[in-house]
């Protein structure tokens, strides 16, 4: 097997097969040979090994400074991705995805079956985004997928199949200390003689299986490769399933010598997603608290038992009556035509259309939804993608240039329908015979239609002396048909150099040394995330039904402040980075930084009213900061004929600093308060007031805690205890409001990241290890805050440790502020590559068999069921666990790859 | 020679995509319309500009209409005295501790204050862009159609502001609906009285005289009877608005206070009788009985003069203040859904003799649920999950119930409003109209007017016990004490509690479990804090105390 460090050789090989893909042609030569030593291209043989849903998963702790926050219900879509931080508070904070040229998002990516993709590459520095504009301030993941090979015709199947299963739980009170506590706290206990857990009772082993089958073959003037994958994944949650079917075809074909290259491509799938769980948190929020005496049977009338004083959530079963169902279907064409002109002349032109169109089924029984729900609804994406682009590529004697020119268009039509009914009177149909319910309220029923577009140009020159000194400058415009006239351009340009020191004759000598480069760029991108069609117009919508007179007809209005003078939101950054080969190879590291400043950043500002219509606007003020280092190694201590060993290690330090909140909005002085709450607690007791938990407050990193210090328990005078509050600001009361009682006591995104992978091969034996870590962030328990207070009997059950503590208070104090640090046992692979005779060799020309365990385990202080939570996307669950965290899993399958 | 060729071609095709960019770029919106095109008929005009202003007189979010949403107006003027309180009832009803420092006037901490704020204003921004469309499209409609759509434009933003004055003092007075910094400037309060009357009276005159609860061509609208009601609602609380700093314990006269009624000049108090009198010639009459104001089909009694119209297909707005009461056994028997939260203070109890047995007022019967509770149909006894009955204990009332016996069962619900077991959406979605403004408050508003104007006596004696007669209760002496308390059992869950107490300078005493605070002996308290948003953008002060 041919090993990961030989970046030169594998990137060679990826180009010869693939052609260069559109990240590659955007940069610039010599960052090509930059990258050769800066670990952002993963191959296929350097993604994980473990069974990916999610062609994510395959990098996830591979890149430095990329954050992967896995999805743990089994489900396909991402959660979030980061790289190099949160750069923009609104939005588009997802790097932009390419697969083969087509532009999508996080979800497009589970159209693609994981074994389809022959490489990554990963964009974060300055003017490798930049060239992307508009898409790519928050950096660029491009997908490669395999084409055809050049030499034999091949089939190859890989498959797998495995088991998982929930390996930890919360410990709430069993049925006895259940009736005991309600007992002694004098409340009213509803024992209905079992002893049930819950948690237990809503989940299951969950089987998986995957199969892929891939044929490729053709010559050296076209070549062909056509797939065909299938994942049935089970959730360990009751009814949850995901069933995915992908295609991908390559073709590629030379014609009239070496004038024109055609490649033309295709893929798609279909996914279907079922579910019980249409609420996280409310489904764990159920199996945790609910009454442990009763049963799992249903009740004479064929539904569940109520418990009334459990208002705010509902029997566990009632919940699995619930179903969601989504399909999704994607398809992707795409073609590219590339005329050699001339020895030094090149124009391609690119074109590519793409269809997704998401169903949503829904049905809520009337035991969990007051007169039962059934929603069913539709939405299409259809983007347009075309773009030409022309090189010229000259060298002279020791002067390389390469001039580029670039045009391109896309336009994205969204239209959708939903339709929800209610007042049902039977729970037996429902999400197939939506009209089974008898009301369908006016705002339960709509379509919309909006098609926004965007238009780029690009100019770009890059020089390069002796293959030593190389400068790129570009030049990027970007319009959005989303801004109104005078805001649609941004301009984005960036520039960067790099010295290639190992090929200066100073260092020919140092025989220790293979390689050593400098280099620096600077750049600006934009990003339009969070920006909608029509936010910059003055447009009205039917708003409701007015109760008034005698028609009732539908009123227009305008639902949202319209922002015309919304503009692109800009992100200037700075990188410099130094890359190294040593001992022969063996060692290779790379060092980076870079700090960039997010400009006109686009905040939801809560504004007055008067002046605006409502209290929301969306407007181009504030900054932030983010800042990095990263560090990547990678170590052959051992490369023999029978045992090799590889060491892949990187470290990402991260900073946040938000800036400025404040500034003019035409005459208007707009200015976030001191303190914006952005993740509150939920669940009974918790309505409003003070259970603000995450921040975003100014000269701070983005998600702080801002919280009461409790500095112990104290008695409540009745034998239970309270939360003991430091009077703070000293003003001899406590009063737990903002400004007041609170101080900033740690950050919720992790400072440093790590990710490493440990590849030992004896023979035809090898094992890999993934490890990942998270280190110098906080995370608030408050399912502990919840379910430690024993106020919360009986209608919530609470953890078994509650009633020894007795406290009886559910403020929202740092007591549940604990350290967030992991280090996380992602994987093992221990695999064989069964050695095959002569014979077999004929027909079978690679067979290898594979065993993995994902999820071993998790080293961590963190009190709660997993400290692998939302740490890195500023949403409504940054840095809180609140009840809704799918239980630790492990899973272990075995693989199969047979190529004939 | 080829190669030129595919070069030109290659400019004219970039020169091509230029020129196209810009129109490649105009976004036309489809599944909208722009503001220039929706108000070209006069039906366009009244079914957009004012529409949008009717759509949120009622609500379904929180803290979006004058009644029946939590946290809004009504919450702020019930919650906030000795009507009704929201105890803790162990987990349920902590909510951050915002509904007992409600209770307590520690208004700085409840976090919807802002958003009612916000919610009104909402309201008279779209008055006012309304007005800006009547006058903009006024040319291309008959004059009287504009003129009347301009005045229920009018009535409908004084009537916002003096919400807002009422809840928070001071208020801008703008007339645009994008105001300039200097137009939102806080105006005092007395500025904002004066004003919201002149509007009112100017618009009386150009709306007609209908009936607004009953369906037909009025249903829902401002009318000339609404606005006759508002004044004399206004007008009833000129000490208060005239008083520019409540601080200090002083308080003008209004009986020197001149107003200027259909030409007429006479002082606060005749004008007061003056409105009351207009809305009476206008036809309305007490219901034959209590409860029919409440009643499911409520649209066709006599007694209302303004309500949020409910429908459960058509329209959104959500009645939650039942909802919101109910024991969770108690509504699941009626089958809607309950939270079991608001109930009856100990004061309220009080006051309508729930421990004077059979002497206690007739209404607390139709005001309340208290002790045991029976299917309202059925007459099935209302149990609990554990088999036992539902008592509800009124006097068990108390700020944190939290481990205490009557935890979950402690305090009087609130009945007034017939059960609905058509409703939809836990209850919330229901066919009784929401009553704003009745006959009976127009009787007792002219007999306290009566009384302030120093005219006690047989005339006043006889409104009071107009709505004493009514509900079979025993004639009584009219006194400004005697008023307050009948406004109590009249009113109590109608909103105007607050409202009552600041006039009769009783808001900021201590009663049972609520001390008066620091900030009540100085009267900060009388008011509501203004949004930060809004002071940060129209440079203004916050209201003393906050």
């Amino acid at each position: 097997m041919k090993y990961k460090h030989d970046w030169r050789q594998l990137l060679a090989v990826a180009m010869l097969a693939t052609g260069l893909p559109v990240a590659a042609q955007l940069m610039a030569p010599t960052d090509t040979l930059s990258r050769v030593l800066s670990p952002t291209v993963i191959t296929a043989e350097q993604m994980n090994q473990k069974q990916v849903t999610n062609p994510l998963d395959a990098i996830n702790g591979r890149v430095a400074g990329v954050t992967i926050q896995k999805s743990n219900n089994g489900a396909a879509a991402m959660s979030a991705v980061r790289v190099r931080g949160t750069t923009s508070v609104t939005g588009g904070n997802d790097p932009l995805i390419i697969i083969d040229g087509v532009f999508g998002d996080l979800s497009t990516l589970s159209s693609i079956y994981p074994s389809d993709i022959e490489s990554f590459i990963v964009l974060k520095d300055a003017s490798e985004t930049a060239q992307f504009g508009s898409r790519g301030a928050s950096g660029v993941i491009e997908v490669v997928t395999k084409k055809g090979a050049t030499d034999r015709a091949t089939v190859t199947y890989n498959g797998s199949m495995g088991v998982t299963h929930v390996v930890r739980n919360l410990k709430m009170l069993d049925a006895t200390g259940y009736c005991k506590a309600v007992t002694s706290q004098g409340g009213m206990l509803i024992n209905k003689g079992f002893d049930t857990d819950w948690q237990r009772a809503i989940q299951q082993t969950a089987f998986l299986q995957d199969h892929h089958i891939a044929f490729m073959g053709g010559g050296d003037r076209s070549g062909y490769r056509v797939s065909l994958g299938f994942m049935d994944h089970d959730g360990v949650i009751l009814h949850d399933k995901l069933r995915n079917l992908t295609s991908n075809m390559n073709m590629y074909q030379r014609m009239f010598g070496d004038l024109l290259s055609i490649e033309v491509g295709m893929f798609g799938n279909v996914q279907k997603e079922q579910t019980a769980v249409y609420d996280v948190q409310k489904t764990f929020y159920s199996a945790q608290a609910w009454n442990p005496t009763f049963g799992t049977e249903r009740s004479s009338n064929g539904g569940w038992d109520g418990f009334t004083y459990a208002n705010q959530i509902n029997h566990p079963l009632a919940l699995m009556d619930s179903r969601t169902r989504d399909k999704t279907i994607h398809l992707s064409t795409h073609a590219k035509l590339t005329f050699n002109l001339t020895k030094d002349w090149k124009l391609s032109v690119f074109g590519a259309y793409s269809h997704n169109e998401v169903e949503v089924s829904q049905f809520l029984p009337t035991s969990i939804w007051s007169g039962g729900k059934g929603y069913r609804s539709s939405a299409k994406t259809e983007s347009l993608l075309g773009n030409a682009t022309i090189t010229w590529d000259k060298t002279l004697g020791l002067h390389h240039v390469n001039v580029m020119g670039l045009a391109e268009i896309e336009r994205d039509t969204h239209t959708g329908f939903y339709t929800t009914t209610t007042g049902f009177s039977s729970n037996d149909i429902g999400i197939d015979a939506i009209q089974a319910g008898a009301l369908t309220l006016w705002n339960g029923t709509g379509s919309y239609r909006n098609s926004p577009s965007l238009a780029s140009f690009m100019g770009r020159v890059n020089y390069d002396y002796s293959n030593r000194y190389s400068l790129t400058v570009a030049a990027r415009f970007d319009g959005s048909s989303k801004f109104s006239k005078g805001n649609k351009w941004g301009f984005f340009p960036s520039v960067s150099a790099t010295w290639n020191l190992g090929n200066e004759a100073f260092l020919h000598d140092v025989s220790w040394l293979d390689n050593l480069k400098w280099n620096v760029g600077y750049g600006l991108a934009g990003n339009l995330g969070g920006v909608d069609s029509y936010m910059a117009q003055n447009v009205l919508t039917p708003a409701g039904i007015p109760p008034m007179g005698q028609n009732l007809l539908v009123t227009l209005d305008q639902l949202v402040n319209a922002n015309p003078d919304l503009k692109w939101e800009v992100k200037r950054s700075f990188n410099t980075g130094l890359s190294a080969a040593f001992l022969g190879n063996r060692v290779i590291a790379a060092l980076d930084f870079y700090t960039s400043k997010t400009t006109d950043m686009l905040y939801l500002y809560n504004v007055g009213v008067p002046p605006f219509s409502y209290n929301k606007l969306l407007d181009n003020i504030g900054s932030m900061r983010n800042s990095g280092v990263e560090l990547a190694l990678g170590l052959t201590p051992l490369n023999t004929r029978d045992m090799e060993l590889n060491i892949n290690a990187n470290v990402a330090y991260q900073y946040n600093k938000l800036l400025s909140l404040s500034g003019y909005y035409k005459d208007y002085w707009l200015e976030a308060p001191g303190e914006v709450d952005l993740v509150n607690l939920n669940g009974a007791g918790f309505h409003g007031g003070n259970n603000h938990i995450v921040y975003q407050i100014v000269g701070q990193p983005l998600g702080v805690f801002y919280l009461p210090h409790c500095t112990g328990l104290k008695s409540d005078g009745n034998g239970g205890y309270v939360y003991d509050i430091a009077d703070l600001d000293g003003s001899g009361d406590i009063d737990i409001a903002n400004g007041k009682d609170r101080r900033i006591c740690g950050q919720a995104m992790p400072k440093v990241l790590l990710g490493s992978n440990i590849n030992y091969r004896f023979k035809q034996w090898d094992v890999t290890l993934q490890i990942n870590g998270a280190f110098g962030h906080k995370i608030y328990n408050g399912t502990a805050l919840t379910y430690m207070n024993m106020n919360s009997l009986p209608g919530y059950n609470v953890l078994a440790g509650a009633p020894a503590r007795n406290i009886k208070d559910q403020t929202a104090t740092d007591y549940w502020l604990e350290r967030g640090d992991y280090i996380d046992f992602d994987y093992l692979t221990v695999g064989w590559n069964v050695p095959l005779g002569v014979k077999a060799q004929r027909a079978i020309s690679r067979l290898r068999l594979s065993l993995t365990i994902e999820d071993l385990c998790t080293i961590t202080g963190y009190s709660g069921l997993t400290p692998i939570i939302n740490s890195s996307s500023a949403g409504g669950t940054l840095g809180v666990d609140d009840k809704n965290v799918y239980p630790v899993t492990r899973s272990y399958y075995m693989g199969v790859t047979i190529t004939f | 020679m080829k190669r030129y060729i595919i070069y030109s071609l290659f400019l004219i095709a970039a020169a091509w995509t230029l020129v196209s960019c810009e129109k490649f770029l105009e976004d036309d919106p489809s599944d909208r319309l722009p503001d220039s095109e929706a108000y070209n008929t006069v039906a366009d005009l009244r079914n957009n500009a004012l529409g949008a202003i009717y759509l949120n007189i009622g609500g379904s979010a929180p803290s979006q209409g004058l009644q029946g949403t939590a946290r809004g107006v009504w919450d702020l003027n019930t919650f906030s005295t000795d009507e009704a309180i929201i105890p803790t009832r162990g987990t349920d009803w902590y909510d951050g501790g915002i509904w007992q420092n409600l209770f307590l006037h520690r208004f700085g901490n409840v976090d919807f204050t802002g958003d009612t704020w916000n919610y009104l204003f909402k309201e008279v921004l779209a008055c006012n862009r309304a007005i800006e469309r009547i006058d903009a499209f006024a040319a291309l409609h008959p004059a009287e159609n504009v003129t009347e759509l301009r005045a229920e434009a009018r009535a409908l933003r004084a009537m916002f502001l003096f919400y807002a004055m009422d809840l928070y003092g001071r208020v801008p007075l703008f007339m645009s609906s994008s105001p300039t910094v200097q137009e939102m400037k806080l105006q005092d309060r007395s500025v904002a009285f004066k004003h919201i009357v002149s509007e009112l009276q100017a618009a009386e005159g150009q709306l007609d005289v209908a009936r607004s609860p009953v369906q037909g061509e009025y249903y829902g609208r401002m009318t000339r009877d609404v606005v006759d009601f508002l004044l004399a609602k206004v007008l009833l609380n000129a000490e208060v608005y005239a008083d520019d700093d409540w601080t200090d314990d002083q308080r003008p006269d209004a009986s020197t206070m001149m107003w200027s009624v259909e030409g007429e000049t006479m002082n606060t108090w005749a004008a007061v009788e003056r409105y009351c009198t207009f809305v009476s010639a206008c036809g309305y009459t007490l219901a034959d009985q209590f409860k029919d104001n409440f009643d499911i089909s409520n649209d066709e009694c006599p007694e209302l003069i303004f309500t949020i119209p409910m429908d459960i297909n058509n329209f959104s707005n959500r009645f939650t203040q039942q909802f919101r009461s109910l024991h969770y056994n108690h509504a699941a028997a009626l089958g809607l859904n309950g939270e079991n939260g608001p109930c009856a203070t100990i004061e309220a109890m009080k006051t309508f003799g729930y421990d004077k047995g059979v002497n206690a007022d007739a209404r607390l019967f139709w005001t309340y649920y208290y002790d045991n509770v029976f299917h309202d149909k059925t007459g099935k006894l209302v149990t609990l999950d554990d088999g036992s009955p539902l008592v509800y204990q009124p006097m068990a009332v108390k700020l944190d119930l939290s481990n205490d016996p009557y935890e979950k069962t402690a305090g009087a619900r609130m009945r007034k409003y017939e059960i609905d077991y058509a409703a939809m959406s836990d209850g919330q979605l229901r066919r009784n109209d929401i009553v704003l403004f009745r006959y009976a408050d127009v009787l007792l508003m002219k007999c306290e007017a009566m009384l302030r104007g120093g005219k006690a006596g047989a005339e006043a004696d006889a409104l009071l016990n107009q709505v004493r007669a009514r509900v079979g209760m025993a004639p009584r002496t009219a006194t400004l004490d005697n008023v307050l308390e009948e406004r109590m059992l009249e009113l109590a869950w109608e909103g105007w509690r607050r409202n009552d107490l600041i006039r009769f300078g009783l808001f900021t005493r201590s009663y049972t479990d609520r001390p008066q605070t620091d900030a009540d002996r100085h009267g900060y308290t009388l008011v509501f804090p203004i949004p930060g948003e809004t002071l940060t953008a129209s440079a203004s002060s916050q209201n003393p105390g906050y």
